[in-house]
């Protein structure tokens, strides 16, 4: 997940300076804040992070995986990531790499490490259970401006913090949401929550981000996310740890070669 | 190490590396399993292994750590004991290399294991290493392969040279393994092309790359082919020199995937030919709105010498369908049917596992020969159908 902002105060200016809300339609305005909350995250260069996620089904029952994420920014593309999974221990080992597009079709590959095998996989299944989570490929895969179109639905408040509310209508053909509803931190422009709707329009899932983190003063990162899927009861936790930004990885780190390589 | 000489001095030598190997274990990252199988044959068999059941254990493990600021060790041991088969009770090093990464390039060198392909069905250019075909129908097991590489990263993908100093013989059931044809292949007395026999040193070029939605690798190979022929009678192996030359490509259009490879062989006791496999992968996501996707796997396997291929693909094609349940267990299955389209036999395979708790998987595997009465290689398999439980524990 891409999203990161700066300070508070530059914030403030950033916002003083670009909402003069009465010359844009709802939906210029959408596009402008998702710019600008997408931009911020811009100057990473590269990062790591340790993820766990918690599986959570009807009756309570929980089942955990783990992983460790490395992204590497792309500047006018999407961004180029891997995941190694450690948990549960029949994949370990196992190693998926992305090249993200804003339009085109990502590319992704797949390690097999018990054949030693580097897999091409049709990156096209974004609407699949990532891990058998909660999580659809396309709710963890790059966020980039493109892949949306915008409209700025109101300012309300989401426990006692000021929001805007701007509907994301997704431009990929076959994704599983027909819109989602985001909920921007008016002060720090961060995501606080999304509400996906299915292909029918009915409310599909519901994301809450959590516990942000402001990294080395620049990169907002939440700890916490927690999907709950409002048609089935299950739900998901992902929390974050470890973040760190600027660790020296270079292109040649997220080729097939280097997938091989990862322990 | 020595592994291809007596299995009670390997055994040892094997755990007394993972003594070591688990007294410093805060610098080794390690993964690996333990399984449980059990096989069933449904029919009688037509020669001297007689049982109906059969029942081992095998375990796999992978040792890694960094040496230094470059370099890292793997060192891979396998084990399967098994009740019938004193063949099928092995060991082995699937790895134990040293690797070193410079910039723009790595050095390799040590038994090794390395994966060239891009079908389901049957990986032609995949030439690097020995099957270790005594551990099942599957291709997917393969021995460790003495070799020195040396891989040169490019803006362009890779090239990757290889020395293999060494030999390994193919694995087969033995007298009182199943399943197996009419006669147990007599591994014993094994015979070569060349006079330096298993010490000859084979040599391996290949260049790849990933273009947008193409995945290309070409490749070169010259040495002991690692499929032996069988002499009749005494089904003694024969590994006769081959030079390989071939490509495999795969292009990646959405749901599509289109995949070819080719190779082209020569040598001495062979009549030069080609061999190729093309086909597709097609998937279905989220059926129905649900988590479950599905794929259609078809695949055309042919050689061009016809009856005179020393393979039972020569003109065959396999249909298959995959089915993932993305579920909180991760099930899978995958069933296949091979067929000979000169009139021949059919072949039908069925796969799937599911996980159990956090550490446990179950999986089945199902072989099935029919209608093989005129194919003198599978109508000695007519007899062998089986069912295979496996129960596995991994860390």
């Amino acid at each position: 997940m891409k999203l990161a902002y700066p300070t508070a105060l530059s914030m403030a200016l950033i916002m003083g300076a670009a909402l003069p809300v009465q010359a844009q339609t709802p939906e210029e305005l959408g596009l402008e804040i998702s710019k600008q909350v997408n931009e911020q995250n811009d100057g990473f260069g590269d990062s790591t992070a340790n993820m766990t996620m918690t599986l959570i089904n009807r009756s309570g029952k929980k089942s955990v995986r783990r992983m460790r994420s490395r992204t590497l920014e792309v500047s006018n593309d999407g961004d180029k990531s891997m995941t190694i999974f450690d948990e549960p221990a029949d994949v370990k080992g196992t190693a998926s790499l992305t090249y993200s597009h804003a339009v085109e079709a990502d590319e992704q590959w797949l390690f097999l490490p018990a054949l030693k095998r580097v897999k091409r996989i049709s990156s096209k299944n974004k609407t699949g259970a990532f891990m058998g989570s909660e999580f659809a490929f396309e709710d963890i895969s790059s966020q980039e401006v493109e892949k949306y179109t915008y409209k700025h639905l109101g300012e309300e408040e989401l426990d006692g913090i000021p929001v805007h509310k701007i509907e994301a209508y997704p431009a990929y053909k076959y994704s599983g949401y027909t819109r989602l509803v985001n909920y921007v931190d008016k002060e720090r422009l961060i995501g606080l929550k999304v509400e996906y709707y299915d292909r029918k329009d009915k409310l599909l899932k519901t994301l809450v981000l959590k516990d942000y983190e402001h990294h080395d003063s620049k990169h907002w990162r939440p700890g916490r996310m927690e999907m709950v899927n409002e048609q089935t009861g299950k739900s998901t936790i992902l929390e974050f740890s470890d973040y760190a930004f600027g660790t020296g990885l270079k292109d040649k780190d997220f080729s097939s070669n280097a997938l091989k390589k990862l322990r | 190490m020595n592994c291809f000489g007596s299995i009670t001095r390997c055994s040892l030598t094997l755990a007394l590396t993972l003594l070591s190997i688990s007294s410093v274990s805060a610098e080794w990252t390690k993964r690996g399993d333990v399984r449980l199988q059990l096989q069933g044959f449904t029919d009688t068999s037509l020669h001297t292994a007689a049982q109906s059941t059969n029942l081992s254990l095998s375990g796999s493990a992978e040792f890694n750590r960094p040496i230094g600021e470059n370099g890292n060790l793997t060192i891979s041991p396998f084990f399967r004991l098994d009740e019938h088969d004193d063949e099928r009770t092995h060991v082995d090093l699937r790895e134990f290399i040293y690797r070193h990464s410079g910039d723009t390039w790595e050095l390799n060198v040590g038994l090794g294991k390395v994966f060239w392909g891009v079908a389901e069905s049957n990986n032609l250019v995949d030439i690097i290493n020995q099957r270790d075909a005594v551990e099942g129908i599957n291709p997917e097991h393969k021995l460790g392969q003495p070799m020195i590489n040396l891989l040169l990263l490019k803006d362009w993908g890779e090239i990757s040279l290889f020395v293999l100093p060494g030999f390994r013989e193919r694995t087969f059931a033995g007298q009182d393994g199943r399943p197996r044809g009419f006669f147990a292949v007599d591994t014993d007395n094994a015979a070569y092309e060349s006079g330096d026999e298993e010490k000859h040193i084979d040599v391996a070029a290949r260049i790849s790359g990933a273009y947008n939605e193409w995945d290309i690798g070409a490749h070169i190979f010259h040495g002991t082919a690692r499929s032996p022929i069988l002499t009749f009678p005494s089904f003694t192996p024969f590994y006769y020199q081959v030079t390989q030359a071939g490509v495999d490509i795969q292009a990646t259009l959405e749901s599509w995937l289109l995949k070819s490879e080719v190779v082209y062989r020569s040598g001495e006791f062979i009549d030069d030919h080609a061999q190729m496999v093309n086909g597709f992968e097609y998937s279905f996501y989220s059926v129905a709105e649900s988590s479950v996707d599905v794929g259609v796997v078809a695949e055309w396997l042919y050689d061009e010498r016809g009856d005179q291929a020393d393979n039972v693909f020569q003109n065959d094609v396999l249909v298959g369908l995959r089915f993932a349940l993305n579920d909180e267990q991760s099930s899978e299955a995958l069933l296949g049917v091979i067929t000979d389209l000169d009139g021949g036999a059919d072949v039908f395979t069925a796969e799937a596992s599911r996980r159990i708790g956090d550490s446990f998987k179950l999986i089945l595997e199902a072989f099935v020969w029919a209608n093989a009465d005129d194919d003198p290689l599978l109508s000695q398999l007519q007899q062998e159908d089986y069912l295979q439980f496996e129960i596995g524990y991994f860390f």
